[in-house]
C-alpha cells in the first residue's frame, strides 16, 4: 500500500484573549478535496503535534461550511479567506494558519468580530419600516439598481475586507470597507433611500468613509467578489453631495 | 453635526493636488531652466525677483508654507493609522498606498533640511540669492547631497502623481475599475516624464 500522504498545518495559537501567541505544526492526512475545515477537525479528533504531543486542540469558529455564513474567516498563507472554501490542493504547503488580527482574539483563531455590528448601527445598516403591503402594492426595487443591491447582500461580514485594510486596526477608527458600503445597500432601497442623508452624516463621522486609503485590498480579498472600491467612490461621491447640500441647504 | 474630520480630510486631499501639486510643476519648471544653461536659469530666478518682495513673501507664506505645513501635520496624523502591509498583500495598489506614506515620511526630513538650508539659512539670513552658479556648487560639490536632491524630487513626484489617483478615488471622480486604472496609468506615466526631467537637470549641472 502506498504511504498516506500529508499535510503540514502551521498553526499561530494563542491560550487566551491577553496571552502571547505561539506557534504549533500539525500533520493530517491528505485526501482529495480536503479543506481546512475539515483539517482543523481531523486535528480537532487527534490534537497531537509533529512532536508527539498531546496538546488542547485548536479553537476556531466555522457554521455553514459553504461560504455563505462568513464565520471560519481566518489568515491562511497571509491571505485572510474563509477556511471552508479553502481547498489543500490549492494551497502552498506548509499551510500557515493565524487568526485575523484586526480583530480581538478570543482564542487560538477565534476572534470576535462585534465591532462590525456596532458599525452597521452607526451607518443605520437597516431599513425602517411602517408596516407591510400586499406584495403589488409594495414599493419595487430599481430594477436598474436591483443587481447592484444583490450582490452587496452578498456581504456576510466575515472581515476578510477588515483584516486586508492597512486603515483598520488598533491604530485607527476606520469602520471598514464592509460596513461602509452597507450604507449604499440600504440607500438604493426605495425604503431606506429616505434615511440616505442620515447614513451619509454617518459615513462623514470620524472613523467614517474619510479614513478609506485606497490600497484596494478589499477588492482583492473578497470573498463574494463585491466590487468595494467602486461603491466605495460612489459614496465618495454621494458624500461630497451631501456636505455640499449640509452647507448651502442651511 | 460639523463633521470637522470630513472637511479636514478633503481640504488635505485638495491642497495637496492643487496647491502643492503646482508647487512640484513650478520647481520642476524653473530648475529645468538649468539645462540652458547658467544664462537662462539666472534669468528665470532674475523673473521671479521682479514681483515685489513684500507680495513675494506673502506668496511664499500663503501658496507654500502654510499649505505644507498642514498637508504634512495633518498627513502625519493619516500615516500613523496605517499598518503597511503589502509584503503580505502585494497588490500593486497596496504598493503605492504605502509608498505614498513612506515618500511622505522621506519628504518631511527632506523638506525640513531642503527650506531651512537653501531658503531659510542661506537665501534668506546669508542673503545670498539662489544662482545657477551656487546649485551647481552645492551639487557638484558633493555627489551625495546631489543624490538626495534627486531622491527628494522623486518622492515628491511619486507623491503628487500617486495622489492625482487618490484624488480621482476620493472625490469619487473615478468610480469603476477601468477609470480608476486609466487614471492610474497615466499618472504614473506623468511620474515617469517628471523625474526624467528631474535626473535630467541635475545631470546637466554635472557636464556643464
Amino acid at each position: 500500500m502506498a504511504e498516506q500522504k500529508k499535510v503540514r498545518l502551521v498553526i499561530e495559537r494563542q491560550d487566551g484573549p491577553e496571552a502571547q501567541p505561539y506557534t504549533q505544526e500539525f500533520d493530517v492526512d491528505y485526501r482529495p478535496g480536503l479543506n481546512i475545515v475539515a483539517a482543523l477537525m481531523e486535528i480537532q479528533k487527534n490534537p497531537v503535534t509533529v512532536d508527539g504531543k498531546r496538546v488542547p486542540p485548536v479553537v476556531w469558529e466555522c457554521n455553514c461550511l459553504e461560504k455563505v455564513c462568513g464565520a471560519c474567516m481566518m489568515v491562511i498563507n497571509g491571505k485572510p479567506r474563509q477556511a471552508c472554501c479553502s481547498l489543500v490542493d490549492n494551497l502552498t504547503q506548509p499551510i500557515r494558519i493565524a487568526p485575523a488580527r484586526t480583530f480581538p482574539v478570543i482564542r487560538d483563531l477565534l476572534i470576535d468580530r462585534s465591532v462590525m455590528f456596532e458599525s452597521l448601527k452607526k451607518i443605520q445598516g437597516w431599513v425602517n419600516v411602517d408596516g407591510s403591503w400586499e406584495s403589488t402594492d409594495a414599493p419595487r426595487q430599481n430594477p436598474y439598481t436591483a443587481a447592484t443591491a444583490y450582490e452587496i447582500s452578498h456581504c456576510m461580514t466575515c472581515g476578510c475586507c477588515l483584516e486586508a485594510c492597512p486603515n483598520v486596526g488598533p491604530q485607527s477608527d476606520f469602520i471598514g470597507p464592509a460596513p461602509t458600503v452597507q450604507a449604499y445597500l440600504f440607500n438604493l432601497h426605495p425604503l431606506g433611500a429616505y434615511d440616505a442623508p442620515k447614513r451619509l452624516n454617518a459615513l462623514m463621522e470620524k472613523g467614517g468613509i474619510t479614513s478609506c486609503g485606497n490600497s484596494q485590498n478589499c477588492v482583492e480579498v473578497c470573498p463574494k467578489n463585491i466590487k468595494l472600491t467602486t461603491y466605495l467612490a460612489q459614496l465618495n461621491r454621494d458624500v461630497n453631495k451631501q456636505a455640499l447640500r449640509n452647507i448651502f441647504n442651511e | 453635526m460639523i463633521h470637522s474630520t470630513f472637511y479636514l480630510r478633503r481640504l488635505h486631499s485638495l491642497v495637496g493636488l492643487v496647491v502643492l501639486g503646482g508647487v512640484i510643476f513650478e520647481h520642476v519648471f524653473t530648475n529645468s531652466m538649468a539645462l540652458g544653461g547658467p544664462e537662462a536659469l539666472n534669468g528665470a530666478l532674475a523673473m521671479m525677483e521682479l514681483i515685489p518682495h513684500p507680495i513675494f513673501l506673502a506668496i511664499e507664506v500663503c501658496c507654500i508654507a502654510v499649505p505644507l505645513l498642514f498637508h504634512a501635520i495633518y498627513g502625519i496624523y493619516i500615516a500613523l493609522q496605517a499598518n503597511n502591509n503589502p509584503g503580505r498583500l502585494g497588490y500593486i495598489r497596496n504598493w503605492q498606498f504605502a509608498l505614498q506614506r513612506w515618500t511622505a515620511w522621506f519628504l518631511v526630513v527632506f523638506l525640513i533640511w531642503h527650506i531651512f538650508y537653501l531658503r531659510i539659512f542661506t537665501k534668506g539670513i546669508m542673503g545670498t540669492p539662489i544662482s545657477y552658479e551656487l546649485l551647481q556648487s552645492y551639487f557638484t560639490g558633493s555627489p551625495l547631497v546631489a543624490a538626495i536632491y534627486v531622491l527628494g524630487m522623486f518622492a515628491a513626484i511619486f507623491h503628487f502623481c500617486n495622489g492625482i489617483t487618490t484624488f480621482c478615488m476620493t472625490w469619487g471622480i473615478a468610480k469603476g475599475p477601468r477609470v480608476q486604472n486609466v487614471v492610474s496609468v497615466l499618472s504614473m506615466c506623468l511620474c515617469a516624464a517628471l523625474c526624467l526631467v528631474t535626473l535630467t537637470f541635475m545631470g546637466s549641472y554635472f557636464v556643464m
